[in-house]
């Protein structure tokens, strides 16, 4: 019973972990993307940009992937995902893609204007250009200053990667509750939290260990 | 004084667990509700067996429950369940039965006393209602995507006829999924396919095709609970004298209705 | 010829009109002090100076070429190459935190590599670069902290790392705005002794500054800003000694001077 529950919970658990990187991949620099976008001059990037974000941070993501799989064929008549797991995996990734990236654009929003402007004046004066002034100078600042607000955001990440079961993706979660049923065994549900609690511990050290990294200087 | 505390913990722990597995003593079941007064009736929202109404539990089996209480000389309270956990729900005294159009089956008679059958149901595929044509049959049905309720008897429909299927958390789900077109079709209850899919719900888009098997309801007590032989008896004389029936007419059910 | 030719400046933020017409020139090798109360404009017009800031009308001229005009539009690519013409030393250093003061010095000039070179010339480039870099440190006397991150520096030793970052573009006019501000008497000395060494060195600079002292000992000129003029323009002797305008007069009478 042991073995099959931890051969369950470990398939489930690499889903977990498919979920948690992808959408890592994915939203990291999306959500550069709309953060420069909803810093733009330009007033109409800039409102659009903050729009999408304020609905998909004011709204659970549990709707947002219901509706971005469901939505197609209930709503439109035409279904975009098929019947398959692919499109299951990959409705799961553009939901949790877009999400990810709003949320990890108001990080980033939020370390680049903690940035003193005399860095870009100090930049400029220097004959630099803008793209030189970012990637040169405030780049590693930003970084520094938004490891711990990323790390928090990371972690639940990981917890979060629970809701693709709502649209039948079958991560750990999933596969500890199919326990229940199947035997009436609760425990593996309960189980499941020591697969998050070694990949959380895990990634809490390489964070820590970031932050000791960048510890070399202030400001 | 660490050793103690761990010691005392430990015996809380154990206690805890042993109580949780125990049945309560030396009284039969039947005396531990009466002797507290309630019957405790684990439910979910399954029109038209339990379903509220001006928030009022009814249905045909919310009705039947209300009068077998009455007999008992006991109060009813009705406790929505999550399905998956109505074993637990039972063992651990949060319900004292199951009677919610439970499909009898191996896992429910080995883990409950259960009653003996009072209504008859079936398994029916749903599909989208321009293809429901195409799929008179299990067979030409093959080659669907399938999603069914985890741990319901349209799983072991689908796992018995071959298919292909997801398993989803509820029917309800099921039945968007197929609506959406992100499955092909479904396999439910008769009786809830009678009240939730067709023209004038939410799901007019989706049609339901030949019943695919034959099941039976019955109702689940504690594991060598002595309710069940009364309620055995209750289904006889309220068939007898009609009673059954006649709840079973206002509900729409009278057709499924099993001879006690 | 004169090194620097500003004339008729003008600059408005909202509805409040900072600087109102300001022109002055400068031969190669003058130390100018600017004095003035704060909100007099001072800063304003080094930043004008510097494009940090876009005068509404005016035009600014290097050397007989004029590199400014207000009637004109710009790229950003123009406005790199001219404001190379200045260096600039900010009140609060601003020195890039994440970086030893050699790569301070450094970082602007290996940008400006080209990056067609072949991987060798680069490597030779960088080379020269470190060197040249190394040498202005030792010029502002932190050669022994080349390798110190700026939170490990005293605020007079960042602002001399500033100094030597300034000249690594081998700026026409050193520009200071108010250099010594944020120091202590003790680390302001040791800023101000690096001034006049550049002065002896033969730099041309402008000044903004409070120390008084500084302006009357160094600057070769001093002109007293107040509500966004030029209001006296003179030696120290002449403008310390016998101020023409009362406001002059009225400043440098004040009792915390």
């Amino acid at each position: 019973m042991f073995q099959e529950v931890i051969i369950a919970l470990s398939e489930g658990f690499l889903k977990t972990l498919q979920i948690f990187f992808i959408t890592l991949v994915g939203a990291l620099p999306l959500g550069l993307i709309i953060a420069f976008g909803s810093m733009s001059r330009f007033r109409p990037i800039r409102s659009v940009m903050r729009a999408i974000v304020w609905v998909i941070r004011g709204t659970p993501l549990m709707l947002q992937l219901i509706a971005i799989f469901y939505g197609p064929g209930m709503l439109l008549g035409y279904n975009i995902w098929g019947t398959g797991n692919f499109g299951r995996n990959a409705a799961v990734a553009v939901a949790f893609i877009i999400n990810y990236a709003c949320y990890f654009s108001e990080i980033y929003r939020g370390g680049i204007e903690s940035i003193p402007r005399g860095q870009y004046e100090a930049g400029q004066v220097l004959g630099m250009t803008r793209p030189q002034i970012f990637f040169k100078v405030v780049l590693a600042q930003v970084v520094k200053r938004i490891v711990p607000p990323m790390s928090n955001e990371i972690i639940t990440l990981v917890k979060d990667t629970a809701l693709a079961r709502i649209i039948l993706v079958y991560e750990v979660i999933w596969a500890g509750q199919t326990f229940i049923k199947k035997a009436g065994v609760i425990w593996p549900l309960f189980f499941t939290a020591i697969y998050y609690l070694l990949f959380n511990g895990l990634l809490t050290i390489l964070f820590w260990y970031i932050e000791k990294k960048l510890d070399y200087y202030r400001g | 004084m660490k050793k103690v505390i761990a010691l005392l913990l430990a015996l809380v722990l154990t206690l805890g667990v042993l109580g949780g597995c125990s049945k309560g003593g030396d009284k039969t079941d039947m005396e531990y509700v009466k002797d507290k007064g309630t019957l405790i009736v684990g439910i979910t929202d399954f029109a038209p067996i339990d379903y509220q109404e001006n928030g009022e539990w009814v249905g045909f089996d919310a009705d039947m429950a209300k009068a077998f209480a009455k007999r008992l000389g006991v109060e009813v309270e009705f406790k929505v369940i999550e399905w998956n956990y109505k074993i637990n729900e039972l063992n651990d005294k949060g319900i004292d039965v199951v009677w919610n159009g439970m499909t009898i089956a191996d896992d429910v008679l080995a883990a409950m006393e259960v009653s003996n059958p009072y209504l008859k149901n079936a398994q029916v595929i749903v599909v989208k209602k321009e293809d429901a044509d195409k799929y008179p049959t299990a067979e030409s049905a093959k080659d669907l995507q399938f999603v069914v309720e985890a741990g319901s008897a349209g799983e072991e429909t689908a796992q018995a006829n071959g298919f292909n299927y997801k398993s989803a958390e509820s029917q309800a789900d099921t039945l968007m999924e197929v609506s959406a077109g992100t499955s092909d079709a479904s396999i439910i209850d008769l009786l809830m396919a009678g009240a939730t899919i067709g023209e004038g719900t939410d799901y007019a888009d989706l049609a339901y095709t030949a019943p695919l098997n034959d099941e039976e309801y019955g109702v689940g007590f504690r594991k060598g609970s002595d309710l069940v032989s009364e309620l055995n008896q209750f289904f006889k004389d309220a068939y007898a004298d009609g009673s059954m029936m006649e709840t079973a007419e206002k509900y729409g059910v009278q057709e499924s209705v099993i001879e006690q | 010829m004169a090194l620097l030719d500003i004339k008729n400046i003008h600059k408005s933020f909202g509805g409040t009109e900072v600087l109102r017409g300001i022109g002055f020139s400068m031969e190669k090798g003058d130390v100018v002090a600017i004095i003035g109360s704060s909100g007099s404009g001072k800063t304003t017009l080094l930043r004008c100076i510097n494009f940090l800031e876009t005068p509404d009308s005016g035009s600014i001229s290097i050397d007989g070429g004029e590199i400014f005009n207000a009637e004109k539009s710009y790229t950003d690519a123009e406005i790199r190459k001219n404001r190379l013409n200045f260096g600039m030393v900010f009140q609060s250093f601003n020195l890039f935190p994440q970086y030893t003061a050699l790569k301070n010095v450094m970082l602007a000039q290996q940008l400006s590599i080209s990056r067609g070179l072949p991987r060798s010339e680069k490597e030779k480039e960088l080379e020269r670069i470190r060197e040249r870099s190394l040498s202005l440190l030792n010029a502002v006397g932190l050669e022994d902290r080349a390798g110190a991150y700026p939170c490990e520096l005293s605020g007079g030793q960042q602002q001399r790392v500033a100094i030597a970052r300034a000249l690594a573009m081998n700026p026409a006019i050193l520009c200071f705005d108010e250099p010594t501000s944020a120091l202590d008497p003790e680390l302001t000395r040791e800023v101000l002794r690096v001034i006049k060494e550049l002065k002896t060195k033969g730099m041309t600079m402008i000044v903004v500054t409070h120390e008084m002292e500084f302006a009357r000992n160094v600057a070769d000129r001093v002109i007293f800003m107040s509500d966004g003029v030029i209001e006296e323009d003179g030696a120290p002797e002449a403008v310390f000694g016998s101020p023409i305008s009362p406001k002059t007069r009225a400043f440098l009478s004040r009792p915390e001077l």
